[in-house]
């Protein structure tokens, strides 16, 4: 167990901590997969609309390996495929029955999943459409199930604004979460990993090995915990994973039957503040009934499925994803102030000191929106990208050689190590506005293509 | 107010968005319109927040911190023409009004063909207008001589944007600044109105006589003394330098406020500072520079100072911190020198490049008399320079994170 100092890193100060405690949401007729979701992914479709599914049943595949499956989180009538460009399916909308006929599994204790292979582990995963949880660094994909890991990261640290606090969401499953544990020990000859955040209250548990992170944000990003525990080099794979994501791997193993619920956090400042706490929601389950509840209807609004600084938007009418603890929701600002670059910059929020915000309302925070705050300019190497980059990369030079799409320089300077989100803030600090992250998955997205 | 813009977004921005009747001139509108208001557009994907600065609110600030070198340099030109001229009746505010005169068709000039060229090139390239064009088109007329011809200042800017910029493809590509690379093309073209050892006063046949700014008593055509670096440069060896400076009239003081003659902006050490101190707490310029260049000029100075005074010339014995107030050098590393774009854009680069900034001035004034002015010099050189040395710092750098990340897992 060690204790890491984070000391460079930036902490947005925005509106709408969700309260620490946690409701149940249960009323939810309509439930929805995204096969967009999962990026790169070719679905094959097994179910059409109309067609009825238990609870459990294969609503598509992999093409690309036909192991993987993806499963129905409830049991109903599938009432439409929604496609995409190219006829991808985007959206598969199931309505509820109101008897419930599920698929089950095997059942195992936390003693008997630890004297299981790694090839069992990884089939039942595989399976029962749980191994997608699992991601891999390089590329941050679903992890490459044939790859052996040097060591799989488990985040239960919370940095960002406002990332679920994971020591509310353990408790009362701490049985499910140490199964999930040894399950995935099985997948390496390393260790496993649980990365937490310092001061949160969260036990050590066995068969892994606990690291503590304080610091501002980033500090609880995992390619932090890889870079100070066990920094990727050339032809290194390591296996990562959201700490909720495990309690439901443990769930699967120990009922042997597909999980039901999961905690997420619903905050912002646009979310009316009653509004702002935990909720236990089924997996797939449509959520608008609560989004047009909990949001002032008057105002225009962007639902994030992650944090404020990374996650996708997604639209009110749609629900609990995959992947994803926390929503979080902000106001669409569209509006345009009078000659912004010469006001003394009082009450706009910026991490630098040209505002006068930034020396004078240090305590304050502030009730931000999505106005981009300027408009595209050339991008310029200056070294100010890099100021609260924890990582150990040059990042402006990164991006740099991301744009000239040189992979070797890329490789050596840490891309690997890296995922889009550990550039939200130099994406957030930049007055040229650069697409920082997308130049980064861009660059990422190259080099698999080349390989290293 | 709120009836004009929405009239703007309504009638006069669709002839200028895709489809419309002006869609060239796209950059022109765009730069008008979010020069009135902020932009309406909103993050397009994460991060969904973004810093409330922009290009546009960084530039404007460096041309405030170079707004005290300016009124400075207005009251200077007036002033020293009231004293050449022998004016009668000379007050604060009529050294304004002449210097006004004198400097202010210059300012407009470099800004006015500057951004010409910037706009041509945007439309023709179709991106937007940078703001960069206003920080260039304000250095330029303050590194000139009040006396500078309108002609030379136009062809001096259009030298520096199309050549020190456009041509590498904008702001964010140029290897030099642009502002400097005007001034060095200037500077060997038209050695006649800007070498660099003749005095720069106005005559009264360059600037207005009205009555009202008092009366022209002597009509001087034109004083062709020197300035203190060329008065170091040219002191015998054996001489001492300072009391060659003082007999031409330069006391450390002088040359500190400023009240010399010299280029519009970059006479006086404490309009500088007031800008650097600016740029300091707005956080805009690198202070690794700017220090490093201190440390330079202190050091090599400060060589000279200690080396056996028979070897080298009378200059070479000079205190190290005239060097700091003398010539261009203090205006060159605060303003010039910490050009994001051209400087040295890693931490240790810029340590690197800031200090052989300020060397180099000082060996160029010292051992090379025939450019007094070694600060444009030594910037401009190192502007080349600036990526090498970015480069080894990057492969430093590469070697010791794979070190890092070797240890780490072996361990």
């Amino acid at each position: 167990m060690a204790e890491f100092k984070i000391k460079k890193g930036f902490d947005i100060k925005v509106l709408g901590k969700p309260a620490p405690h946690i409701e149940d949401y249960t009323d939810a007729q309509l439930f929805a997969v995204y096969p967009s979701e999962f990026e790169g992914l070719k679905p094959r479709l097994k179910i059409a609309a109309g067609d009825t599914v238990k609870r459990g049943e294969v609503l598509f595949e992999n093409k690309k390996n036909e192991k993987m499956l993806f499963r129905s989180p409830c049991c109903g009538t599938i009432k439409a495929v929604n496609l995409g460009t190219r006829r991808a399916p985007m959206e598969i909308l199931i309505e509820r029955a109101e008897q419930e006929d599920r698929v089950t599994f095997e059942t195992y204790t936390r003693d008997t999943v630890g004297k299981l292979s790694r090839e069992q582990v990884v089939d039942h995963l595989l399976n029962t459409g749980m191994w997608p949880l699992i991601k891999q660094r390089p590329f941050s994909k679903i992890a490459d199930p044939e790859s052996t890991p040097k060591a799989i990261f488990i985040n239960a640290a919370n940095s960002a604004p406002f990332q679920a606090d994971f020591s509310l969401v353990l408790k009362g499953d701490e049985e499910a979460f140490q199964t999930g544990i040894n399950a995935l020990s099985n997948l390496t000859e390393g260790k496993v990993y649980l990365c937490k955040s310092a001061g949160s209250e969260i036990p050590d548990f066995g068969n892994a090995e606990s690291h503590t992170f304080s610091g501002k944000y980033p500090s609880g990003n995992t390619s932090v915990h890889i870079n100070r525990i066990s920094p990727i080099l050339p032809h290194d794979t390591v296996y990562t994973l959201a700490a909720q994501d495990v309690i439901l791997i443990g769930k699967l193993l120990v009922t042997g039957e597909l999980p039901r619920t999961k905690v997420v956090a619903l905050a912002g400042p646009a979310v009316k503040e009653e509004f702002r706490k935990y909720y236990r929601v089924p997996l797939g389950a449509n959520l608008q009934p609560l989004f047009e509840k909990a949001i002032d209807s008057r105002i225009e609004v962007r639902i994030i499925n992650g944090n404020i600084l990374w996650g996708d938007s997604i639209s009110a009418n749609s629900g609990v994803r995959y992947y994803g603890s926390e929503f979080f929701v902000l106001e669409e600002d569209r509006s345009r102030h009078l000659m912004g670059w010469t006001m003394p910059g009082l009450l706009q929020y910026s991490s630098h000191r040209v505002n006068l915000s930034t020396l004078l309302c240090k305590a304050k925070s502030w009730k931000l929106g999505t106005s981009l705050n300027g408009s595209h300019r050339a991008m310029v190497v200056t070294g100010w990208m890099d100021r609260h980059q924890p990582l150990n990369i040059m990042t402006d030079y990164l991006i740099r050689a991301a744009l000239a799409h040189d992979t070797d320089e890329m490789v050596q300077l840490g891309i690997l190590e890296t995922d889009p989100e550990d550039f939200a803030l130099a994406a957030f600090v930049d007055p040229h506005k650069t697409d920082v992250c997308g130049i980064i998955k861009t660059g990422l997205q190259e080099i698999e293509e080349e390989g290293i | 107010m709120k009836f004009l813009f929405d009239f703007m977004d309504k009638n006069i921005a669709p002839l200028f968005e895709k489809g419309g009747k002006f869609e060239r001139l796209y950059p022109l509108f765009e730069a008008g319109d979010t020069f009135t208001r902020t932009p309406a557009d909103v993050t397009p994907s994460a991060p969904h927040v973004r810093d409330s600065i922009d290009q546009k609110r960084l530039m404007v600030f460096v041309v405030y911190a170079l707004l005290p070198c300016l009124f400075f340099g207005i009251w200077n030109a007036g002033h020293l023409f009231n004293i050449n001229n022998n004016v009668e009746g000379a007050t604060f505010l009529t050294a304004m009004l002449r210097g006004a005169a004198m400097v202010l068709p210059i300012v407009m000039v470099s800004y006015i063909v500057g951004g010409v060229w910037e706009v041509l090139f945007a439309i023709v390239r179709r991106h937007e207008i940078n703001e960069g064009f206003l920080v260039t088109g304000m250095l330029f007329p303050l590194v000139l001589p009040p006396t500078l011809p309108l002609w030379q200042v136009a062809v001096g800017i259009s030298f520096g944007i199309i050549i020190g910029k456009e041509i590498f493809g904008g702001v964010g590509f140029n290897i030099l600044n642009p502002a400097l690379t005007g001034r060095a093309f200037l500077f060997f073209a038209y050695p006649a109105q800007i070498s660099g050892d003749k005095i720069w006063i106005g005559s009264a046949k360059t600037a207005l006589d009205n009555s009202f700014l008092g009366k022209v008593m002597e009509n001087v055509d034109g004083v062709t003394a020197a300035t203190p670096l060329a008065v170091a440069a040219a002191a015998e060896k054996g001489t001492d330098a300072i009391a060659a400076l003082g007999d031409a009239g330069f006391t450390l003081w002088n040359m500190t406020a400023g009240t010399i003659s010299g280029c519009i902006g970059s006479t006086s050490a404490i309009a500088i500072v007031l800008g650097m101190v600016f740029l300091l707490i707005t956080g805009i310029a690198s202070w690794r520079v700017m220090l490093s260049g201190l440390i330079g000029v202190v050091a090599i100075g400060g060589l000279f100072n200690i080396l056996p005074a028979e070897q080298f010339s009378a200059f070479s014995q000079l205190p190290f911190y005239y060097h700091l107030v003398m010539g261009g050098f203090l205006f060159g590393i605060v303003f010039m020198a910490t050009d994001p774009v051209s400087c040295a854009a890693t931490n240790t680069g810029k340590w690197i490049y800031g200090f052989l900034i300020g060397g180099l001035t000082v060996l160029i004034r010292v051992a090379n008399p025939a450019y007094p002015e070694g600060a444009m010099l030594a910037i401009l050189f190192m502007n080349v320079m600036a990526p090498l040395i970015d480069h080894f710092v990057v492969q430093a750098h590469i070697k010791k994170r794979t070190a890092y990340a070797r240890a780490l897992n072996n361990a």
